[in-house]
Parts: structure tokens; C-alpha cells; sequence
């Protein structure tokens, strides 16, 4: 028999698998499959999402059998079954919720389009179906080798970059350069825990068109949110008939009056992604963030990105924390330089006296700032950005520490492990993509210059 | 037995839209088995229907109908998934007459072309052959909803 594991690639999902099941009395039942899974050498795990006529015709008899594709050659396999039991619990039940959860999240359908329970079936037999084959010249070619990206030498050099960066600024940005460079992903994110629970915020990212700094994310939103709430790595392949299979659910769902959530959560990245990966960044039991690569590629990620992705992750969630606490270690204890009274009150000087008129209003209720009307950033960032702009005004300065800033009650940072660091990059990096002529300049460790090219305004409002 | 279950003329012209169409038979055993058609016919009494399968393909249908004529057809449109099941009786199988050809051809490229929209590119799927065909005629004794979620499964009115 073909072992199981050379057909690792059809079960990525590209193109529909097919399970062929018969009722005692006798009539067959042809139903779509949305997944397939290998369990072990001589299992599968089907997806059971509705109680169907395959699930009753398997229950009163077990034989079974699955066609899919090979998505590389279009080469049909015949898979011959015998269905063994049902599994609400589990490794497998877990792989399989996740990623039908992922995608039911970006279609509005927690809930309704979700896992009942993972299918196993014993595999009796799989033979390749002859006159079935899409790309007969490519089945002779041999699929490219697996695991070529991650050489040792590949694997050194994320390494040595990951030591080598003196900030998380700098961290992040050189783990999603070597990522590409070294590995091929050339779309690449890292979302971090933000201080409002149960939410991460995008605060690297390449490969995407800029405006993302900021992106936020609740637990069990998509990819990200589902690598976030089940601290596990969730892979998807062949999105697109995915989300066509989910959407004609959510089709159906609304003509029975069940009610798919409306709010459909705005994806940071690729617009159309074909295939994702999103790793869980987990140090000490504490969840970091989330690395999530895309492509528009279908079929791009294999089991084997995901298990070296899981240890980078692992290396790159410490290295997160242990830059954060260094730079907290180093911070300077010195005073920020003396400030410089303005004779104006109100009015932000910008250096060159001549800048364009900059409104930055903070409103109270919502933790959240605008600037000229326009979205800019909520929660920590924004009251960040307000205290300085206000001591800026008020008392003229224009140096800052964190440990300073660590001090202000008002910005209610939590006494241990608190994310200033990140809280402070992800403002810095949103300011350059969004209002550029406000600057957060860093000046040594644990400092920061505020840097103004206009005349900022800063209005508060409840 | 069942009786015949009659096909609206809204559900002829989606059968034969260029769908992809998986065939399910079984064997005395009750182990099943399948094969891709290319394309369907529904006869004028709307009560029969023809499927067209490969020529390599149809042997081992046509064991299995042969001695246990019980058939299922799933319908789907890659697209958007809409999808039906046709359960039948297998009444008598020819090879497809070459005046048939263009129809089949030209449903077996409609679908192929939705699978190019999905993702999915012509040159991945050229290999498939077509031609020569089987042509499968089998009366229609059920129709079901097939497009997935709730509701899947309910008989087609």
C-alpha cells in the first residue's frame, strides 16, 4: 500500500475530497468534505460538521471511501476506509477545530459553521486512480525536496541575527527579514499581547503595503486569534474554496434565519490570502504574541514550516522578553534634560517654526487619539502620546525617559511585566506611518526625544 | 422501490451547467466506490438522466451497477458550492455517440473554468481526459440539497 505520508499533500485541502459512504439497505451517498487530516500511519480524521447521511450511513456501516487530489499533479487516490469512532476531544479534534474555527471567523460564522467532532477511519487501502491524473508530467518529477529552506546555515543566521539585536525594535525587525531572506516567507507579521485583554496589536510587519501598525485582533478573531486563544500553531492551505465552502454555509444559515455575526473581523495582511500559518510566541507560560506568515500561494506552508516555525517561535518569544527585560535593566536613571519653558501655553513650537498646523485630539472615554480628524491610536500608545505632547506643552520638554514614564500613575501600567517597550514602538512606528511630522525619536537606552515638524495643537475632550 | 422523482427545469439547466459530478455506486459487500462524470443529460421526461464518464472509468462503475444498480450523483458547483445529490437507478449504459461530444466537452470545460477561477489553473488540469465517454442512463428516484450547511440533506421540492 502507498503510505499515508507521501500523500501529506492532499490533505491540504486545495481542491474538495470526496467520501463515498452506503447505507445498510444498500443506496450510496457522495458528500463533500471540507477536511481531511492524517492521524497516523493508518488513520484519518474526517471533519463532521452537520449530521448528514454519510455520518448515518457510516454508523450503520463502517465501509467508506474517501477520493482527493494530490494538488500538485491533480492525481486522484482512492482511499478505502472503515470507520472507527468519533472524537470530541484530542490532539486531532483540536488541529481541526482550530483552523474550521479560523475560517469561520472571517466569514461572521462562530458558531454555526464549527467542528461536531473529528471522524477516524482506519485505511484499508489506497491506490492511485489511473486515468485521474491532471499533470501526468509532474507526477514523474519529484516534488520539491521538503525542509530545503531550513539549513542549518539558515537556521544560524536567524539565530545570530535574533542575538544580535540590541532592541525589540530591532528584534522584530530582524526576525522578519531573516524570515524572508533565509526561509522565503515574504509575507510576514508579529502581533504582540496588548495591555487590554485578550487583544494583540500588529507591530512588525513586511511584505504588506504600510498602514498596519496598530491592526488589532481579539482571541478567536481568524488565524491570529485562534493561534491566540488556543496557544497552538493553526495552518491553513487553499483558503479560497475554504472560505467559498463557509460562505455557501453562511448562505444557507441566513436563508434559515440562523444568524451569522455580522461584524467580519477586517484580516491584517494579504488581502486574499491563499495559505497561513500563525504560530503561537509563548515564553514562560506567557503568551508574547503571535508570528503569522501568509501567502497567496495556495499550498504553501507544509507540516514541516510549521514544526521548524514552532521552535523559531519558541527561540523568538524569549528573545522578545529577554530584549524587553534587558532594556528595562539598562534603562538610564538619569533625569530627562532640563525642560525648556515655552512662553505659550498652548501652542506646540515645531523646531523650524514654520510647520503645517497639526490638531491632535485625545478622547477620554474611548483612551483613543485622532489627529486632523483621522484614526490614529487607542489604549496605552494614545495616553503615551498625550502625556508627552501635554509636558511637551506644558513644561517645554522634550526629552523623556521610560523609567519616567513608568512612574505616571496615570498611565496605569501594570507594576510587573508591564509592555512599555512595545507599547512605545508600535506609537513610534504608527506615528511614522499615520502623521510623520510627530516624531518619537530614539535617544539611548530608555530614552526618547519628542520630534515636532508642525504646529501641534493638542485638544482634550472626555 | 422507489418511484420517479421528476427534475424542474430550473434544476435541468443547473445539472448540465458544467458541475463537477462524482458518481457513487457500491458493491454487493456494501463497499462503495466512485468515479468523476464529465457531464449530464436529463431526458425530456425529466424523470431519466445520463451522465458521461470516461471510457477507462466506466468498467468498474458498470461491475458494480450491474449487479446493484443503486447510483448517487453529488452535483457541485466549485464556485459557490451550491450542490444537490441525485440518487438513481441504473437503467442502461453506451458508449457516447460522437455527436454528444461537443456537449460534453463544452460542459466538462465549464467546469474546469470555475476551478481556474478558484485557484486551480488549466495547466493543472489538462491531463484530465474526457473523451472517450460512457454515457450512463439511470432513472431518478430522489433529489436532495446538497450545498453545505444547515439544510444540507433535505429532499429537493
Amino acid at each position: 500500500m502507498i503510505p499515508l505520508e507521501s500523500l501529506t499533500p492532499c490533505f491540504q485541502g486545495l481542491l474538495p475530497a470526496w467520501l463515498l459512504t452506503c447505507s445498510k439497505d444498500g443506496i450510496p451517498n457522495v458528500a463533500m468534505l471540507s477536511h481531511v487530516d492524517y492521524v497516523d500511519s493508518s488513520h484519518i480524521a474526517l471533519s463532521f460538521q452537520f449530521f448528514n447521511k454519510s455520518k448515518r450511513n457510516v454508523t450503520e456501516n463502517p465501509r467508506a471511501l474517501v477520493r482527493l487530489y494530490d494538488p500538485d499533479t491533480l492525481q486522484m487516490y482512492a482511499l478505502r476506509l472503515r470507520f472507527v469512532r468519533t472524537e470530541t476531544a484530542g490532539a486531532t479534534f483540536e488541529r481541526m477545530r482550530l483552523r474550521i474555527e479560523a475560517i469561520a471567523s472571517y466569514s461572521g460564522l462562530k458558531g454555526v459553521f464549527k467542528l461536531l467532532g473529528a471522524d477516524i477511519y482506519e485505511v484499508l487501502e489506497v491506490a492511485p486512480v489511473e486515468h485521474e491524473v491532471g499533470r501526468p508530467t509532474a507526477a514523474s518529477t519529484p516534488r520539491p525536496a521538503a525542509g530545503v529552506p531550513f539549513t542549518m546555515k539558515a537556521l544560524q543566521e536567524f539565530s545570530a541575527r535574533i542575538h544580535g539585536a540590541a532592541t525589540l525594535d530591532a528584534l522584530l525587525d530582524a526576525v522578519l527579514e531573516t524570515l524572508e531572506q533565509n526561509f522565503g516567507f515574504r509575507h510576514s507579521m508579529i502581533l504582540l499581547a496588548s495591555e487590554r485583554p485578550e487583544r494583540l496589536e500588529l507591530i512588525a510587519s513586511r511584505g504588506y503595503p504600510p498602514g498596519g501598525v496598530g491592526s488589532e485582533v481579539g482571541f478567536g478573531e481568524g488565524i491570529i486569534g485562534m493561534v491566540a486563544e488556543a496557544r497552538k500553531p493553526v495552518r491553513i492551505s487553499g483558503m479560497l474554496r475554504q472560505m467559498l465552502y463557509a460562505y455557501a454555509v453562511a448562505q444557507r444559515a441566513q436563508e434559515r434565519g440562523l444568524r451569522p455575526d455580522d461584524c467580519r473581523i477586517p484580516l491584517p495582511g494579504l488581502p486574499h490570502p491563499e495559505s497561513q500559518l500563525g504560530i503561537p510566541l509563548i515564553a514562560h507560560d506567557d503568551l508574547v504574541g503571535v508570528l503569522c506568515i501568509e501567502s497567496q500561494q495556495p499550498y504553501r506552508f507544509h507540516e514541516e514550516d510549521r514544526a521548524y516555525l514552532e521552535v523559531l517561535g519558541g527561540f523568538l518569544a524569549i528573545a522578545i522578553q529577554n530584549t524587553l527585560l534587558r532594556e528595562r535593566a539598562e534603562e538610564s536613571e538619569d533625569a530627562p534634560t532640563a525642560p525648556s519653558r515655552t512662553e505659550d501655553g498652548k501652542r506646540l513650537p515645531a523646531p523650524s517654526g514654520s510647520g503645517p498646523n497639526l490638531e491632535i485630539t485625545w478622547y477620554e472615554a474611548d483612551e483613543c487619539v485622532l489627529a486632523d480628524g483621522e484614526y490614529l491610536v487607542r489604549g496605552l500608545p494614545a495616553k503615551i502620546l498625550r502625556k508627552v505632547l501635554r509636558e511637551h506643552r506644558d513644561e517645554g520638554r522634550e526629552e523623556f525617559t521610560n523609567r519616567l514614564l513608568r512612574l505616571d500613575k496615570s498611565l496605569q501600567l501594570p507594576v510587573v511585566k508591564d509592555n512599555l517597550e512595545s507599547r512605545l514602538i508600535l506609537l513610534r512606528r504608527r506615528l511614522e506611518e499615520r502623521c510623520p511630522a510627530i516624531r518619537i525619536a530614539s535617544c539611548g537606552r530608555g530614552r526618547f526625544r519628542l520630534e515636532l515638524e508642525a504646529n501641534v495643537t493638542l485638544v482634550e475632550r472626555p | 422501490m422507489k418511484g420517479s422523482a421528476p427534475i424542474s427545469a430550473e434544476l435541468a439547466a443547473f445539472l448540465e451547467s458544467g458541475l463537477s459530478i462524482t458518481a457513487g455506486t457500491r458493491d454487493r459487500e456494501l463497499n462503495p466506490d466512485g468515479a468523476r462524470a464529465w457531464a449530464a443529460r436529463v431526458d425530456e421526461d425529466r424523470t431519466h438522466l445520463t451522465v458521461f464518464i470516461h471510457a477507462k472509468a466506466a468498467p468498474a462503475l458498470l461491475r458494480n451497477l450491474e449487479s446493484c444498480p443503486e447510483v448517487a450523483l453529488a452535483f457541485d458547483r466549485p464556485v459557490d458550492n451550491r450542490a444537490c445529490q441525485v440518487k438513481g437507478r441504473f437503467e442502461s449504459s453506451r458508449r457516447a455517440r460522437p455527436d454528444e461530444r461537443a456537449e460534453v466537452e463544452r460542459q466538462a470545460g465549464g467546469f474546469l473554468s470555475q476551478l481556474d477561477e478558484i485557484g486551480i489553473p488549466r495547466a493543472l488540469t489538462a491531463g484530465w481526459k474526457v473523451w472517450p465517454a460512457v454515457a450512463i442512463r439511470l432513472r431518478v428516484t430522489e433529489l436532495f440539497e446538497q450545498t453545505p450547511g444547515p439544510g444540507a440533506g433535505e429532499p429537493l421540492r
